[in-house]
C-alpha cells in the first residue's frame, strides 16, 4: 500500500465516508460508477475491482466479461454535494484486463496512447474547453421551459439562477477545478463555463467531473441541466469550443514571432491536419443524430471546413494575439459539441494535428467574411468543403479513415461504428412531428 | 646508446612492426627492452617519440626516471586516448611521476576536482584535464598487475567515484555561473542520483553516465516551482561543463533518460514528484532500474532522501502484476538488437555476454530480495557473493560466475582503453587482438584469446540455467553432488517468476522426471535445468513440462532417445519449444513418440513427398490381408505425417501455402489408401473422389473439413452399381475414422446438398447440372479437382466440370444470385451473438469474403483468361491481377487478409488442439496464437489489432467490388 492509498484510507476513516464511488467512462462518453463500502477500498487498491465488462458499453464483449477497475488514489475527492449526512467520495479508475494490460476500449487509454505519441515527438498537448449547456425547469420533453427567458443571467433577480451559479462554482472548486462562469447571450437558459487550460487528459477528466457536478447542482436547485447538442430548435445549440496548443517543454510550439498571426509552421501544419481529417473525425466530435441539428442549425455553428483569424464562422479559429502573450497563442476548434466523449474527441483532434505535422500538410488559405452567408457556389469556388450533414454521412467518412481506426484502435473503432449505425437506424425510422404537421392534412 | 637490436629480439619484446620500430628506436636512441611492459610496444614507442618532440624538457625528466618512464610506457602503450591527452598537455605527464598503491577514495577525487572548479579561470578545461590525470593514474594501477581480473571491482568503483567527483565539480561551476539572484541559487538544492553502472559503482572506462536529477529548495526563500526552475538550469549547465565540445574534449555523455517519463519528462523533479510517479505510472522495468540507484553527486542529504523514498518500490517488484512479462522483455533485451555483423564479437550483449550475467543476477535479486534484505546490494559482484552466502546459488557456481564476469569486464575495459571510446566489440584485426591479449595479461596470441573468450561465453550461457533452475531439482531430488537445495517456497517463487502458473505442479513433474537411478533420470537431471529454461521461453511452460514428462515416460530408456537428449542440444531445445507452444503437437507426439527423433534432423521435418507416402500406403495395403488392420496402419501413417507437418509449421519451417499443399497431399494419400481398401472386393464399377472447397484448392489447414464429391461409373455391375458405390463411400468413412484427429469428410457441396444422393454416376451429375443446377453448385465446381480413383473417370469428370465452369461467362442473373446468397450467408451463418469481426471463415474481410470475390471474378472472366482456371485462391488472385481485372493494391489487401486468416486458423488449432473459427479475446489465447505466428513475446494485443485492421481493409475492398453500388 503506498502513501497516497494510505492517505485515502485514513481520510475515509477521518471524514466518516460512507460510500466510495469508482468512476470510469465508457466508449459513448457516459460516466459510469460503482459504489464501494469503505471496507472494500483496500482490496480494490491491492487487486483492482472486478466488474462485469459486458454491462459496460463498448468495453468488452460478453465472452470476455471481466475487467478490473484500478482506482487512482490521486483523484480521491469527497463529493461536495452529498453533504455531511452520508459523505460520499469518488476516484477515477484505470481499466485493465485480468492480465494487467490496459483495456483497449478504455477511452482514457485511447487518449493516453495518442498523448504518448505526441510526447515521442516532443510535444505536450494542452486544451481549454468552453462548455455550453441549457438549464430547464424540468426534464419533461413535451414542455421544455428554460429557467430564464430574460436574456442575461444577471438580470434575473434572486432565485434559482444565483444559487445555481454560486453552488456550481463552489462545488467545482472543492473538487479542484477552477472555472470561469458566463452566461451565454444567445439562448434563454443557456450557460457557458470555461475550464482552465490543462493537459488534455486532465481536461477530459475534468469535463467528466464537470458534467456530473452541473447535473447534481441542478437537481439540488430543482432544475434540470442538459448537454444535449441542440435541445431547442429556435435557439443555438451547445458547443464545446476547444482551444488547443502544443508545447515543447516550456515553449509554445505554435508561436513564431515572425510569422503571420504569430502562428509557427508547426501550428499551421497542425491546423492543416485537423482540416484535412475534419470530416473523418466528426462522427466522434459530434456523435449524436442531434449533433447535426446544431452543426447545420445556423447561428455561429461552423458547418464548413475552414479556418480564419478571429472569424467566428470558421471551423478553426485563430484567436487574436495579444503582444507578450506568446504562451497563449493557440487555435480553437469550434465543431465539437458538449455531448462528445472528451477522451476520444481530443485523441482524434490531436492525432489529426500530429498527422499534419508528420506529413507536412499545407494549410489552405484563410477564409474571409461570413462563410454561412455565402452562396453554395461561392463556397465551392473557394474550396470550403462542408462537414458531414448527418450522423450517417459522418459514419461513412469515418469508416474509410485509417487515421481514426489507428487512433481509436480497431476495437473501439468497430464499436463506435456499430453503435452509431444503430442510432442512425433508430432515428431514420421515426415519423416526426414536423412531417405530420407538414404532410398529414395536406396529403 | 644501445646497439641495433635484432628483429627477432624486437618480436620477442612484443613489437609487431619490426623494421620501422627498429629504425625509430635507433634514431631516438631508446632501449627496446623498456617497451616490453607495454601492451603495444609499437604504440608506446610512437607516443614517446611524439611527446619528446613536443616537450623535450619534461620528457628528459621522465626518461631519466626509470619507474616514471615505465609507468608512462604502460599507460600510452595501452591507450591512444591517454597518449592524445598527453600530446595536448605534455606537462600533465607529471601525474605519473608517482604511483598510486590503490585507487583513491571518493572524497579525495571530490576534493581535488571541486578545488580545481573553485580556483580555475577555465573550469571546463581544467576539470576535464584533472579528471583525465586521475584516469591516467588509475589506468597505470590497473595495468601494473598480472591478474587484472582481481582489480576489476576496485577500478570500476573508482571510475564511478571519479565520475561523481567530476559531476560535483560541474555543479560548483554551474552554481557560480547561474544568472539567478545569488540567494536564490544558494537556496536551491540539486542532487544527482547515479543509475545503472554509475549507481552500482561498477562503471566502465568509457560509457554513458546514467543519472537522475532531484531538486528542492528552501521554502522560506523560494517558491517550489522557482526552485525547480533554478535546479533545472543548474543541471543543464553542469551537464554542459562536462559534455560540451571544446579543445579539451568532453568526458562522456550524461544520460538522464531513465528519469520518470524518459526524454519527455521534466529533467529535474522533487522527491515527492518522483514518488508520485513511481506510485502511479511507472513500468516494471523502471523499478528494476531503481535497483541500481545511489546518490552520486550534488546534495547528498537530498540524494539520501530520494533513495530512502524510492527503494521500497524496487523490492515489491516481483509481486507486481506483469512481472513475468517484464522479465521476459528484459531477457529479450539481452539477446535482441545485436546487429548481425557484431554477433561474434559482442562482449556485452548476446548469449554469454555481460548482460547475460547481469540479467541472471538481477533476476535472482528481485525474486529473493523481496523477503531477504541481505541480497539487496547494488553491484553485480557483491550481489553474486551475497546470493551465494544466503544459499540461493551454489558456491562453486558463484565463483565461476564471478570469475567469468570479471574476465569479460577486463576485456571490455581493455577494448575501451585503446581509443578511450565507448565500445563493447572484440577487435577483428589480428594485431589489435594480439595487443588485447597482452593488455589483458592472457598471453601473446589473439587466436587463443578468442578461443578462451568463447569458452567463457559458453560457461556463462549455461550458468543461467545452472544457477536458476538446477537448485530447483535439488529441492525435489537427490542430485548426489553439492548443489544446494532451495526450500519448496523458494523453488516455487523461482518457477513462478519464470512463467509457470502452477509451480507446485511443475515441481511434481520435475520430481518425477528426476527420480530414481535409471539412466534416463540421470540424463534428465543434467538436462532439465536447460530444458526448463527453454520451456519458459514458450507460451505454456506448464503444459509443455507435462507433455515432456509424458513423452519421456513412453520412450523410457530407448537408447536413441537418451543419446539424442544428451548429445543434441538443438533437438532438445526444439522439443522444449514445440511442447510449450503447441498442444496439438504435444497430443500427437504423445501418440507418436518416435517423432522426437525427427527434431534432430531438418530433412525429417520437411513434408514427405506425396509419392513416397503413396508408395508406403500401397505397400501396407498389400501387406495386410485384414482390412481393419490395414486401415489402422493407414490412420497411423496419417497421424505421423500430420505431426510432421505440425512440427514444421510450429517451428516456422514452412509457409502457409506449403502447409496447405502438404496437408492436402496427406489427405489425398489417405483417401487413396482407403479407397483401395474399400474396393478390394468390388469390381464392375469405376469410382473417383473429387476434392472440393479448400481441399480442391490445396489449401487445407489443420482444422479444415475435407470437402468432397463422390462419383462412379458402371462398367458392368448394372443395377447394383449405385449400391456398390454407396458401400465404397461408407467403407472409406469407416477406414479413415479418427476421433481425435478427424478427417471430417464432408460431401455437402454436392448437388442438392444434404438432400441429394450421397454419390452419383457421372451421367447423373451431367444430367443434373444440365437441367437443374443452381448457381452456387456451379460456383462450388470452380474449386473441384479429382484427387483419387480411376483415371479415366477422373478425367471425364474434370472435362464435364470445365465445361460447366468456364463455357460461358457468369450471367447477370447468376451474379445477382451469388451476391444474394453471400449476403444471406453473412447474416445467417454466423453463430448467434458472435462478433463478426473475429470469425476467421465467415467474418468481416476473412476467408469467405476473399474466396467469394475471387470465384466471381473466375466465373466472369475464366472463359477468356485461361490462367484464372485454377482451384487455388491465391493463384486465381495473381492471375486476375496480371489480367488487370483487379488493381494491385486491392489484390494485396485481399491476399494479406486471406493469408493471415488462414495462418491464424492453423495457429489456433496448433496452439489449443481445438478447432474453432473464432479468435478468442482471452489474453492468454491471443498470446499463444501470436507466438505461433512468430510475434515476439507480449504482443497478443498487437496481433489482435493487426488482424482486425487487415481484415477491415479487405472488407472495404470486398464491399466495393462484390456489392458495387451502381
Amino acid at each position: 500500500m503506498d502513501k497516497q492509498q494510505e492517505f485515502v484510507l485514513r481520510t475515509i476513516e477521518e471524514r466518516g465516508v460512507k460510500f466510495v464511488r469508482l468512476w470510469f467512462t465508457d466508449v459513448s462518453g457516459t460516466l459510469k460508477n460503482v459504489a464501494l463500502a469503505p471496507a472494500e477500498v483496500e482490496g480494490a487498491f491491492a487487486e483492482g475491482l472486478g466488474v462485469d465488462g459486458s454491462s459496460v458499453e463498448g468495453l468488452t464483449r460478453v465472452y470476455e466479461a471481466d475487467v478490473l477497475l484500478h482506482p487512482d488514489p490521486t483523484t480521491f475527492q469527497v463529493l461536495p454535494w452529498r453533504g455531511s449526512v452520508d459523505p460520499t467520495a469518488r476516484m477515477f479508475c484505470d481499466i485493465t484486463t485480468p492480465d494487467g494490460q490496459p483495456a483497449s476500449a478504455d477511452p482514457r487509454h485511447v487518449l493516453r496512447r495518442v498523448l504518448a505519441k505526441a510526447a515521442d515527438m516532443g510535444f505536450t498537448f494542452y486544451t481549454h474547453p468552453e462548455i455550453e449547456f441549457y438549464l430547464f425547469q424540468t426534464n419533461n420533453v413535451d414542455d421544455l421551459v428554460p429557467v430564464d427567458n430574460a436574456g442575461y443571467f444577471d438580470n434575473v433577480p434572486g432565485g434559482t439562477a444565483h444559487d445555481f451559479r454560486r453552488n456550481a462554482v463552489r462545488h467545482l472548486e472543492d473538487l479542484g477545478i477552477s472555472v470561469e462562469f458566463s452566461h451565454h447571450e444567445a439562448g434563454p437558459g443557456q450557460n457557458e463555463i470555461d475550464l482552465r487550460y490543462a493537459d488534455a487528459l486532465t481536461t477530459a477528466d475534468n469535463i467528466q467531473t464537470f458534467r456530473t457536478v452541473i447535473k447534481e447542482v441542478a437537481i439540488e436547485q430543482g432544475v434540470y441541466a442538459t448537454f444535449m447538442p441542440k435541445p431547442l430548435q429556435q435557439h443555438p445549440g451547445s458547443g464545446m469550443h476547444t482551444h488547443m496548443s502544443l508545447f515543447e517543454g516550456d515553449s509554445n510550439a505554435f508561436f513564431d514571432p515572425s510569422a503571420p498571426y504569430n502562428l509557427s509552421k508547426t501550428a499551421r501544419q497542425f491546423m492543416a491536419g485537423i482540416l484535412t481529417h475534419a470530416h473523418e473525425i466528426t462522427a466522434v466530435t459530434n456523435q449524436f443524430v442531434n449533433s447535426y441539428k446544431r452543426l447545420w442549425g445556423g447561428a455561429e455553428a461552423p458547418s464548413y471546413v475552414t479556418w480564419g483569424h478571429n472569424n467566428t464562422s470558421a471551423l478553426l479559429r485563430v484567436p487574436m494575439y495579444k503582444p507578450g502573450k506568446e504562451q497563449s497563442v493557440r487555435i480553437e476548434y469550434r465543431g465539437i459539441d458538449s455531448a462528445a466523449n472528451p477522451y476520444l474527441a481530443y485523441a482524434l483532434l490531436l492525432a489529426a494535428g500530429l498527422k499534419g505535422i508528420e506529413e507536412g500538410y499545407e494549410l489552405p488559405p484563410e477564409a474571409e467574411g461570413d462563410i454561412a452567408s455565402m452562396s453554395s457556389l461561392e463556397r465551392r469556388a473557394a474550396g470550403y468543403r462542408p462537414l458531414p450533414e448527418s450522423l450517417n454521412r459522418a459514419l461513412g467518412a469515418m469508416e474509410e479513415s485509417e487515421l481514426v481506426a489507428e487512433t481509436l484502435g480497431e476495437k473501439v473503432f468497430n464499436y463506435v461504428l456499430r453503435n452509431k449505425r444503430r442510432e442512425w437506424a433508430a432515428y431514420r425510422s421515426q415519423v416526426t412531428q414536423w412531417e405530420l404537421e407538414s404532410n398529414l392534412r395536406q396529403l | 646508446m644501445s646497439s641495433a637490436p635484432t628483429l627477432s629480439s624486437l618480436a620477442r619484446i612484443g613489437f609487431a612492426n619490426l623494421s620501422d620500430s627498429r629504425e625509430s628506436l635507433m634514431r631516438e636512441g631508446f632501449d627496446a627492452e623498456m617497451f616490453a611492459v607495454a601492451a603495444s610496444p609499437d604504440r608506446a614507442l610512437r607516443w614517446l617519440v611524439r611527446l619528446r618532440d613536443s616537450a623535450p624538457e619534461v620528457m628528459a625528466r621522465v626518461l631519466a626516471d626509470e619507474t616514471w618512464r615505465e609507468r608512462l610506457v604502460r599507460v600510452v602503450g595501452i591507450s591512444d586516448g591517454i597518449g592524445e591527452f598527453f600530446a595536448r598537455r605534455p606537462h600533465d605527464v607529471e601525474c605519473l611521476r608517482d604511483a598510486i598503491l590503490e585507487p583513491p577514495s571518493a572524497a579525495h577525487y571530490i576534493d581535488d576536482l571541486v578545488g580545481i572548479a573553485a580556483a580555475s579561470a577555465d573550469p571546463d578545461r581544467d576539470i576535464r584535464a584533472g579528471y583525465r590525470r586521475h584516469l591516467a593514474r588509475l589506468i597505470e594501477w590497473d595495468t601494473c598487475t598480472d591478474t587484472p581480473t582481481s582489480r576489476v571491482a576496485p577500478v570500476a568503483a573508482a571510475l564511478a567515484d571519479l565520475a561523481g567527483a567530476a559531476l560535483d565539480a560541474a555543479v560548483v561551476v554551474a552554481r557560480s555561473r547561474a544568472t539567478y539572484p545569488p540567494n536564490e541559487v544558494a537556496a536551491t538544492r540539486l542532487a544527482i542520483i547515479g543509475m545503472g553502472k554509475a549507481g552500482a559503482r561498477e562503471l566502465n572506462y568509457i560509457s554513458d553516465v546514467d543519472v537522475i536529477f532531484v531538486g528542492a529548495g528552501d521554502e522560506a526563500i523560494l517558491e517550489p516551482h522557482r526552485a525547480l526552475e533554478i535546479a533545472t538550469h543548474l543541471a543543464q549547465s553542469a551537464t554542459r561543463v562536462l559534455s560540451d565540445s571544446s579543445f579539451e574534449p568532453p568526458l562522456w555523455e550524461i544520460d538522464a533518460n531513465l528519469r520518470p517519463e524518459g526524454q519527455k519528462g521534466a529533467l529535474v523533479r522533487t522527491v515527492e514528484s518522483h514518488v508520485a510517479y513511481y506510485e502511479r505510472w511507472a513500468q516494471n522495468w523502471e523499478f528494476q532500474a531503481l535497483l541500481k540507484a545511489r546518490p552520486l553527486a550534488g546534495d547528498r542529504e537530498l540524494g539520501e532522501q530520494y533513495h530512502t523514498a524510492v527503494s521500497p518500490f524496487v523490492w515489491s517488484g516481483s509481486s507486481r502484476a506483469g512481472f513475468v512479462e517484464s522479465v521476459q522483455q528484459m531477457r529479450e533485451r539481452v539477446t535482441a538488437h545485436i546487429p548481425a555483423a557484431e554477433v561474434d564479437v559482442q562482449i556485452k550483449l548476446g548469449p554469454g555476454g555481460l548482460r547475460d550475467v547481469e540479467f541472471t543476477v538481477q533476476l535472482l535479486q528481485m525474486v529473493h530480495g523481496k523477503d531477504d534484505d541481505s541480497v539487496r546490494v547494488l553491484d553485480t559482484l557483491s550481489a553474486i557473493d551475497r546470493l551465494a552466502a544466503a544459499g540461493y546459488i551454489g558456491r562453486t557456481e558463484a565463483s565461476t560466475f564471478s570469475e567469468s564476469y570479471r574476465y569479460l569486464r577486463v576485456l571490455e575495459h581493455r577494448v575501451q582503453l585503446a581509443a578511450l571510446r565507448r565500445t563493447h566489440l572484440m577487435p577483428r584485426d589480428p594485431e589489435a587482438l594480439r595487443v588485447l591479449a597482452r593488455a589483458s595479461k592472457r598471453g601473446e596470441s589473439g587466436e587463443s584469446l578468442m578461443a578462451e573468450w568463447n569458452g567463457v561465453k559458453s560457461t556463462v550461457r549455461s550458468l543461467h540455467e545452472r544457477l536458476f533452475y538446477r537448485p530447483l531439482l535439488a529441492t525435489v531430488a537427490a542430485l548426489g553432488d553439492d548443489t544446494l537445495a532451495l526450500t519448496t517456497e523458494q523453488a516455487e517463487a523461482r518457477l513462478a517468476a519464470s512463467g509457470f502458473r502452477d509451480p507446485a505442479g511443475a515441481l511434481r513433474h520435475i520430481a518425477a522426471l528426476t527420480a530414481g537411478v535409471a539412466r534416463r533420470a540421470t540424463i534428465q537431471r543434467n538436462l532439465l535445468p536447460v530444458l526448463l529454461h527453454w520451456m519458459t521461453e514458450g507460451t505454456d511452460p506448464d503444459a509443455g513440462l507435462a507433455a515432456f514428462r509424458s513423452i519421456s515416460d513412453s520412450l523410457g530408456d530407448t537408447p536413441w532417445y537418451l543419446r539424442m537428449l544428451r548429445d543434441s542440444a538443438g533437438a532438445a531445445q526444439r522439443l522444449s519449444r514445440v511442447v510449450t507452444m503447441s498442444r496439438f503437437v504435444s497430443l500427437l507426439m504423445e501418440r507418436v513418440p518416435e517423432s522426437v527423433a525427427w527434431l534432430d534432423d531438418d530433412s525429417l521435418l520437411v513434408p514427405k513427398s506425396p509419392a513416397v507416402v503413396d508408395d508406403e500406403i500401397l505397400a501396407i495395403i498389400a501387406r495386410h490381408e485384414n482390412a481393419t488392420d490395414a486401415a489402422k496402419a493407414l490412420r497411423g501413417i496419417r497421424r505421423r505425417e500430420l505431426l510432421r507437418v505440425a512440427l514444421a509449421s510450429t517451428l516456422d519451417l514452412i509457409s502457409i501455402e506449403e502447409l496447405g499443399e502438404a496437408l492436402t497431399s496427406i489427405t489425398i494419400a489417405t483417401l487413396r489408401g482407403a479407397l483401395a481398401l474399400a474396393r478390394r472386393d468390388i469390381a464392375g464399377i469405376e469410382f473417383a473422389v473429387i476434392g472440393m472447397g479448400r481441399f480442391g484448392g490445396s489449401e487445407l489447414g489443420f482444422s479444415s473439413d475435407t470437402d468432397v464429391m463422390w462419383v462412379f461409373r458402371d462398367v458392368g455391375l448394372g443395377d447394383d452399381a449405385h449400391r456398390a458405390a454407396e458401400r465404397i463411400v461408407r467403407l472409406i468413412g469407416e477406414y479413415t475414422e479418427d476421433l481425435r484427429f478427424p478427417l471430417d469428410i464432408d460431401a455437402n457441396l454436392r448437388p442438392e446438398g444434404k438432400n441429394g444422393p450421397i454419390v452419383r454416376s457421372l451421367d447423373a451429375y451431367a444430367a443434373y447440372y444440365e437441367r437443374w443446377s443452381d448457381t452456387w453448385e456451379t460456383q462450388a465446381l470452380v474449386r473441384s479437382r479429382p484427387v483419387a480413383g480411376d483415371e479415366s473417370l477422373q478425367h471425364d469428370f474434370e472435362a464435364m466440370a470445365t465445361g460447366l465452369r468456364y463455357s460461358q461467362p457468369l450471367s447477370a442473373a447468376g451474379l445477382r444470385e451469388i451476391r444474394r446468397i453471400k449476403a444471406r450467408v453473412e447474416t445467417e451463418r454466423l453463430p448467434h451473438g458472435e462478433d463478426a469481426n473475429r470469425n476467421l471463415k465467415l467474418g468481416r474481410g476473412s476467408l469467405s469474403d476473399v474466396e467469394w470475390l475471387v470465384q466471381v471474378i473466375q466465373l466472369q472472366h475464366g472463359t477468356d483468361v485461361p490462367e484464372l482456371r485454377t482451384t487455388s485462391t491465391l493463384r486465381a488472385l495473381r492471375a486476375a491481377t496480371e489480367a488487370h481485372l483487379i488493381s494491385t493494391s486491392d489484390a494485396q489487401a485481399l491476399t494479406d487478409a486471406w493469408i493471415l486468416a488462414s495462418r491464424v486458423r492453423s495457429a489456433i488449432t496448433l496452439w489449443s488442439a481445438k478447432s474453432t473459427d473464432t479468435i478468442s479475446a482471452n489474453p492468454r489465447e491471443l498470446e499463444g496464437i501470436a507466438r505461433m505466428l512468430a510475434y515476439p513475446p507480449g504482443q497478443g494485443r498487437r496481433f489482435e489489432d493487426d488482424y482486425l485492421r487487415i481484415t477491415r481493409r479487405a472488407r472495404q475492398v470486398f464491399e466495393r467490388l462484390f456489392y458495387p453500388v451502381d
